[in-house]
């Protein structure tokens, strides 16, 4: 609203996301990465095991290849990127967090400049001396996500500082624990899974022997995520735990994905790491990768959606409007409050399309991702600006429409005429069932899990009446648009929804 | 007129507009000497590359090169977060504005540092041997790294003129502008990226200081110097077209109608003209290392000033609808305790393991050396 909006044709929120995986992803394997070069390196010492510490001077420069340069660069990548696409939130983080992010830079430059250091002086520096800046670089490392971790877990669950406006109760907020556990167990895990990509380059029985040490690693982070998701999971807000009890169909495929993926790390570092190491080859090292990227963007994603509908829990909105402001726009419109908009004087559906643009552009796209097309099908503009009134009943994820009457009756339109469609069918049930379609399944279903509609055996004139009654039955319901004969197809099909 | 200036973060600022910007511009200062390391690096090492066949200097060069410039370029990019975080504190509500509008060019530098960087580790693992694959692959990076500091100049022109923005977003709202229309764009950029090379000029100086053969380190020194001293002479003339080229009031203010603006516009243009009397005159000189240390010094008191110049530039354009110095200020004193002390602590971590490294490679050097 304050700013104008990066209109790419699909959702911000998943440029976010690609970005944020793949950094989250190679930042872990960073933190634990750290800790598995100087163990290892150790290890090789008291083992007296030449070869264990040739496998680890050249999984160090490995390591650097893959964290200093594209580890570093994409975490300047998300930050590029959610100032481009939530200007707004990031502008409240950097407010309210801009020393948690100085001080995190000087742990990023003491983490890269050791880094460097260690992976280029392993001929040069004494063992104790090469150790010890591994010891510095990990500890900088696992400090950098003690850090953000605290700038994270303060946007899913702010807790006191939504009063105090405090930056340590806003830092040491109700996730912030678990999540750092729970981010230090992947961080263990890819580590692991990073030690058997390199030990896949070297011959046996050193393979063997790092893929049986990497293999413990993997299985010690991995056994201890579910424990760990658990108690995490327990200190999310109210709300969103609500959406984790199989409401919402992307969660629940998310929650069974992730399960399965860590499953499947599981067995296979067992079996092909721990009790068979020779067996270990190529494929299953690349499985474990896709396992493990997929176990890291599961979690990422069900955090994301738990904060919905919100960026900054209570605070400001997914679609980066400040809860505050809310009033404000409500009374004046949206015109007055964003400098961004053309204004409707001209082309009220442009005007539509601007306000879409805005409100709904950050989760939704016209005809790609959570395409609105399909959900507005056959919608009528009165249909469309009456369910506005009502979207977080509709799905608790959405903020309101945020606008005055005006703009209400244009956003309305402009969803209106994305895909005009007028309901027809062989017979009259027919017909319900597509009058269903458009004015009822958005919040309820027939048989389903979703406010099921039960209404079977009822007489339809009795459900005819009750359409223009709608409003009273449940103050959230918008009012039937349809014309009388939809409506009457409708009360048919609902008294006897079978096939 | 109405500019679409959004308003700033209804949040105070977590500490004293003072203290921001002595971090802004002191991490932008060490940014920049970086920065102007790698870019200028980047080129003088593609020249070297080309030069393969007929200067053995410039093969060792190539292979020095190599060794030091994917750590310069981890630290360019380390020393950029500082200052970009400070600015957004400060100018948050300009640039992100600019930024969202030129969202193309801006977000695709993270996939050309990406490129660049494994660009130039490439190269330090062939820089010894260069061949063609090497100049190549440098030449790329060099183009790369260029564009980056394009789009640099086309976003920190952007944010201080809001009065395009409401085109550049009805004419583009996808993100595919840059800011064509500024007038000082292409001598700012030229202004900076000439600097650059002149900066890295007086790197190949420093690199001379510390080599210890009497021929290549002669033929460094006198490179670096006449690096440095060609682009200077030629970025007097880009500045004076850059200072033509600024906004009426802005461009007044530095001749004259700010005292500070132009005291700071004479200090920048006597300094680098002193590190270029001192290089000269060291060549005459039988002990030249003082003197030459003394125009280094001049050339990076100049990035210095120009730094600071920059910041002026930026507080006078904005002046007619904005100023730090008015948002409400609330610091969080415990926090910034925290900070100093992490910096502290962080700056001696790092002193200790840059000894450690160097001392060990010294005495390494000296043994093989004993050896031969």
């Amino acid at each position: 609203m304050n700013y104008p909006v990066w209109q790419l044709g699909f959702p911000g929120g998943l440029l976010i996301a690609a970005v944020a995986v793949l950094h989250v992803f190679i930042s872990h394997f960073a933190i634990g990465g750290g800790a598995y070069l100087v163990l290892t390196e150790r290890r090789a010492y008291s083992h007296n095991d030449s070869e264990l510490l040739g496998y680890v001077r050249l999984h160090s420069k490995f390591f650097v290849l893959l964290t200093v340069v594209l580890g570093a660069v994409t975490g300047v990548g998300i930050w590029f990127t959610i100032g481009l696409v939530s200007p707004e939130a990031t502008s409240s983080l950097i407010h309210t967090f801009v020393w948690g992010w100085a001080i995190e830079w000087v742990l990023f430059f003491v983490e890269i400049a050791a880094a460097l250091i260690y992976a280029y002086h392993w001929d040069t520096l004494d063992r104790q001396t090469h150790l010890i800046v591994g010891w510095i670089y990990f500890v900088a490392a696992w400090a950098s996500l003690v850090v953000i971790n605290g700038i994270i877990t303060y946007m899913l669950t702010p807790g006191r500082w939504l009063e105090t406006g405090n930056f340590w109760d806003g830092f040491f907020n109700p996730t912030y624990w678990p999540s750092l556990f729970i981010r230090t167990a992947m961080a263990v895990g890819l580590a692991g899974i990073f030690g058997l990509v390199t030990a896949m380059w070297e011959p046996s029985p050193l393979r063997e022997r790092v893929v049986r040490w990497a293999g413990w690693w993997l299985v010690l982070g991995i056994a201890s995520l579910l424990p760990l998701s658990r108690w995490y999971f327990h200190d999310f807000p109210s709300y969103s735990r609500a959406y984790f009890s199989g409401m919402y169909t992307a969660v629940h495929h998310a929650l069974l994905g992730g399960a399965v993926c860590t499953g499947v790390a599981l067995a296979l570092a067992l079996v092909f790491a721990l009790i068979r190491p020779k067996l270990m080859n190529p494929v299953v090292v690349a499985v474990l990768l896709v396992a493990g990227i997929s176990v890291m963007a599961t979690g990422e994603y069900l955090r994301e959606f738990s904060r919905y509908p919100y960026v900054i829990n209570s605070y400001i909105y997914a679609n980066d409007i400040r809860v505050g402001q809310v009033e404000s726009i409500v009374a004046n419109g949206v015109a007055k409050a964003s400098p961004w908009v053309e204004g409707s004087a001209d082309d009220p559906h442009a005007y539509g399309r601007e306000l879409f643009v805005i409100e709904c552009g950050s989760c939704h796209s016209v005809a790609g991702y959570r395409a609105m097309r399909k959900i507005t099908r056959g919608w009528d503009a009165k249909f469309a600006s009456e369910i506005l009134l009502h979207l977080p009943a509709v799905r608790e994820t959405m903020p309101p429409f945020v606008g005055d009457e005006h703009d209400r009756a244009a956003l309305g339109r402009y969803l209106a005429s994305l895909m005009p469609a007028t309901p027809s069918g062989a017979n009259e049930k027919e017909l319900g069932q597509q009058v269903f379609a458009i004015h009822c399944a958005l919040c309820h279903s027939v048989g389903g899990q979703r406010r099921p509609l039960d209404l079977k055996g009822t007489d339809p004139e009795g459900i005819a009446g009750m359409l223009g009654t709608l409003g009273d039955i449940n103050p959230d319901m918008p009012p039937f648009t349809g014309t009388d004969a939809e409506g009457h197809a409708l009360a048919v099909y609902l008294s006897d929804p079978r096939q | 007129m109405n500019l679409p200036i959004p308003y700033p973060d209804p949040m105070p600022l977590p500490a004293p507009v003072w203290l921001l910007r002595t971090l802004l511009l002191l991490t932008f200062f060490l940014h920049v000497l970086f920065m102007n390391c790698l870019l200028g690096g980047t080129a003088v090492a593609l020249v070297c590359t080309m030069r393969r066949k007929s200067s053995e200097f410039s093969v060792r060069l190539a292979g020095d090169l190599g060794r030091l410039l994917p750590s310069v370029f981890a630290f360019t990019i380390t020393l950029g977060v500082a200052p970009l975080l400070f600015l957004q504190v400060m100018y948050g509500q300009f640039l992100y504005a600019s930024s969202i509008l030129i969202g193309v060019p801006w977000l695709a530098i993270i996939g050309m540092v990406v490129l660049a960087y494994y660009g130039v580790y490439f190269f330090s693992m062939k820089g010894h041997e260069p061949n063609g694959k090497t100049t190549a692959v440098l030449a790329l990076v060099v183009l790369l790294l260029a564009s980056i500091a394009f789009v640099y100049s086309n976003n920190f022109t952007l944010m201080l003129a809001p009065e395009r923005w409401l085109d550049l977003y009805h004419s583009n709202a996808s993100g595919w502008n840059l800011n064509w229309s500024e007038p000082s764009l292409l001598p700012r950029y030229l202004h900076f990226v000439l600097g650059a090379l002149a900066v890295s000029g007086l790197g190949l100086v420093v690199m001379g200081l510390r080599e210890r053969e009497d021929g290549y380190r002669q033929w460094l020194i006198e490179q670096g110097s006449l690096l440095f001293t060609g682009t200077t002479l030629l970025n007097v003339g880009v500045g004076f077209w850059f200072l033509v080229k600024l906004p009426g009031p802005v461009r007044l203010a530095f001749v004259g109608g700010n005292g500070f603006a132009t005291a700071l516009l004479g200090v920048g243009m006597l300094l680098p003209l002193a590190a270029i009397a001192h290089l000269i005159m060291a060549k005459a000189n039988k002990s030249p290392k003082r003197q030459l240390a003394i125009g280094v010094s001049c050339g990076v008191l100049t990035v210095a000033a120009m730094v600071v110049m920059r910041d002026v530039l930026r507080n006078l354009a904005l002046a007619p609808c904005f100023s730090p110095n008015r948002l409400p200020v609330a610091p969080q004193w415990g926090v910034i305790l925290l900070f100093v002390l992490f910096f502290i602590a962080g700056l001696a971590t790092l002193y200790y393991m840059l000894r450690k490294a160097a001392v060990a490679t010294r005495m390494r050097v000296a043994a093989t050396q004993k050896l031969q």
